[in-house]
């Protein structure tokens, strides 16, 4: 099944191959959550939030020298524009819930919290292409808002092969006609690849473009997740023990 | 007041280990979102778990009653302890009580003295990175509260306080406005303003 | 359960004996709610109620298929709700607990009593093989911040997503989804409004705190004029009196909710 994804020298969505879809995010969106974000890329609607440090639960997962993370990420039955999904988890959601935490795994100070467990929910509300990606992102918000230490932040983007060009940031029409998707998370400070998955056929020099791809939009991603807590953390700012007046 | 920060940003071109920071490669970067204090190199967590000192004072609900002593909830990823050799007090599931942190081993193990129940009142649970405000500079903020409703007032560093009698609401209705506007100036103006109209009324 | 939850029990008791509650609210007034409608464009239709600190979403989706053999001309109705663990850190993974089967069964009386989805006029007709085909409306809430009074939000949020629907296009044994014909049809609007009983008095409307000090609870769900579906929850008793108040309530109380509902 083949369809024409550009028009005119562009996508079918009017932007150029190495363009992102309009990204907004918002951090500390939910009450109960330690931490939360809320992201809206192109039409993916995603909401992310991060309980704990708590007590690990069951007692027998608990790791005495670190933090167990742990990781749900699940679709809702009615985040796709096509029938309607049936609810609870299927095989597609348990690995995207797997990479997602490995993702974190790595950079999350889990040494600091040991016998803990610290809890990534995902819930992507609506789906348009890159909900991974976009999860990663919202993720990544969360976990800074919940005041859980880590090295560094972590942005997110998939590259595709679109009508034979590498484009940045499929949408889901261009993922499901495309000949390739390559998800890429990378750590922000030293671009360390955190999450990578690959389908379709390619040279290894169309990889490497991809990948160059992602690491240089991760920047502007970047940008976005610290503007989304500034906004909330400069109008909610702490004293320290009242020298403010 | 330092400019605020994320994890992963740079505060200092040098290796500076300390809470809320990690160290990597020869600089020093922080790992919460925080205030740097650029001179010391340190960033104060505006977020995150309430990790217990020696020192601090406590409130917490018992949660287990042993044979060697108490399991307190103190809403920390740890639980603390009160031995039975260190207090001769005896205490039931679901008592509150405020006890001080004694010590605290590499298994985070939380042991906890000085424990006593607090009976009645009502307990508020705030951001424990909030405390430091509402105790205000030499007590300044909470001896105001308590003189002004005649409350009993106890401060948990965990972020739970526990008010009884006198003008409850008054107090807790300005223990909630600092924790809102903790970054803003004249706050305490504004708190004994309230307090002396709530208790006027 | 969480142990400080006895301790907030009291203290929820101990200000109901004198007649007031935590946040001064009195005892027939609602939180404040905001709603929202239309924000999932993947769903016909969506919604989502703010109740104090409560959120919750709704989805409406519509899709084809067989009815139910005792009802052969009669579309399908179904409503599933999540608690999802993001709302409350008393909420688990796993299959669903019987607090969120009851919600959407509560929730899903509610509608299907008062026919404000109107099943009778969802049939579609004779597919190619002689077999009935008919609509399905399926209602999904997702709870995503939990401070008490599940039901009302959710009731509120379905009851604003099905009237803002817009029903695909059906043709040629095929559903079109880019094309629309209109709304959902429907006989009346339903909202639910939910009660508290802590010690001797009746709360609308209760917080989490006030869910964890409560004896019990009840729910009517109304139309105009009718009461159209009942819930008793909890393990406290109700007198008939003070079930008299909470319909009588309710059926005030729901023309509030009502007049919030967008379309």
């Amino acid at each position: 099944m083949t369809k024409d994804l550009f028009s005119g020298g562009k996508r079918l969505d009017g932007r150029g191959l190495d363009e992102l879809r309009p990204l907004t995010i918002k951090a500390a969106v939910l009450n109960k959550a330690e931490g939360s974000a809320y992201v809206e890329w192109g039409g993916n609607k995603i909401l992310a939030a991060v309980y704990g440090p708590r007590e690990c639960i069951p007692r027998h997962d608990m790791d005495p020298y670190r933090a167990v993370l742990r990781c749900r990420y699940r679709m809702s039955p009615f985040a796709s524009k096509d029938e309607h999904g049936r609810s609870g988890p299927n095989r597609r959601a348990t690995e995207l819930s797997k990479v997602i935490r490995e993702t974190f795994e790595n950079v999350v100070l889990l040494e600091q919290f040991p016998k803990t467990q610290i809890e990534i929910f995902v819930e992507v509300l609506q789906a348009d292409g890159g909900s991974r990606c976009a999860s990663v992102v919202a993720a990544s918000v969360a976990l800074a808002d919940a005041g859980i230490p880590m090295k560094d932040m972590v942005s997110a983007v998939a590259v595709g092969m679109i009508n034979g060009k590498m484009a940045l940031d499929l949408t889901g029409a261009e993922d499901n006609f495309g000949e390739s998707d390559i998800p890429v998370a990378v750590a922000a400070r030293n671009k360390d690849v955190l999450l990578f998955q690959m389908d379709g056929e390619l040279t290894k020099e169309q990889v490497n473009e991809a990948l160059r791809m992602a690491v240089k939009a991760s920047d502007e991603i970047h940008a976005k997740q610290v503007a989304a807590l500034m906004e909330v953390y400069e109008s909610k700012m702490a004293a320290q023990g009242g020298n403010s007046d | 007041m330092g400019k605020i920060v994320v994890p992963g940003e740079v505060v200092a071109e040098d290796r500076r280990p300390g809470f809320g920071v990690h160290v990597d490669g020869g600089k020093t970067y922080s790992s919460v979102i925080g205030l740097l204090d650029e001179k010391e190199g340190r960033v104060i967590a505006l977020q995150g778990p309430y990790i217990p000192r020696i020192e601090d004072w406590v409130i917490g609900v018992v949660e287990e009653v042993k044979y060697a002593g108490y399991d307190v909830e103190i809403k920390s990823p740890y639980t603390g302890f009160i031995s039975t050799k260190m207090t001769r007090a005896e205490f039931k599931l679901g008592d509150v009580v405020g006890a001080k942190v004694a010590n605290i081993d590499e298994a985070r193990n939380i042991d906890l003295m000085d424990p006593r129940r607090l009976t009645g009142g009502e307990i508020l649970e705030i951001s424990a990175m909030k405390v430091p405000r509402v105790i205000g500079k030499k007590n300044s903020m909470i001896d105001t509260i308590i003189q002004l409703t005649r409350s009993e007032v106890m401060v948990g560093r965990n972020g739970r306080i526990w008010i009884k009698g006198g003008n409850s609401a008054a107090a807790a209705a300005a223990i909630l406005m600092i924790e809102r506007e903790a970054h803003t100036t004249g706050l305490t103006d504004r708190v004994t303003d309230f307090l002396k109209r709530e208790v006027g009324k | 359960m969480n142990i400080l939850d006895e301790v907030k029990k009291e203290f929820v008791r101990d200000l109901a004996q004198s007649g007031k509650r935590a946040d001064e609210r009195s005892p027939e007034e609602y939180r404040k709610i905001s709603l929202e409608h239309g924000l999932i464009t993947t769903a016909e239709g969506s919604a989502q109620v703010k109740m104090g600190k409560t959120q919750v979403l709704a989805g409406v989706k519509l899709g084809t298929g067989m009815p139910f053999p005792d009802r052969p001309k009669e579309g399908v109705f179904s409503t599933n709700a999540e608690f999802l663990p993001l709302a409350s850190p008393t909420f688990e993974s796993g299959p669903p607990s019987e607090e969120s089967i009851e919600l959407a069964r509560v929730v899903d009386r509610g509608i299907r009593s008062s026919n404000a989805v109107d099943v009778a006029s969802l049939f579609i007709g004779e597919g190619p093989d002689g077999k009935s085909l008919v609509w399905s409306v399926f209602l999904d809430l997702y709870i995503l911040d939990h401070d008490g009074n599940l039901i009302d939000a959710a009731a509120l949020a379905a009851m604003a997503a099905i009237r803002t629907a817009q029903m695909p296009k059906f043709e040629d044994g095929k559903v079109i989804r880019t094309e629309t014909t209109g709304k959902i049809p429907s006989k009346n609007d339903s909202v639910e409004c939910t009660f508290a009983k802590i010690g001797d008095r009746i709360y609308l409307d209760p917080s989490y705190d006030e869910e964890v000090g409560m004896d019990c609870r009840f729910t009517a769900a109304t139309t105009p004029g009718h009461i159209c579906a009942c819930q008793k929850g909890g393990r406290g008793a109700l007198t008939t009196k003070e079930l008299d108040y909470c319909m009588d309530l309710a059926l005030r109380k729901g023309d509030e909710l009502r007049r919030l509902l967008p379309g």
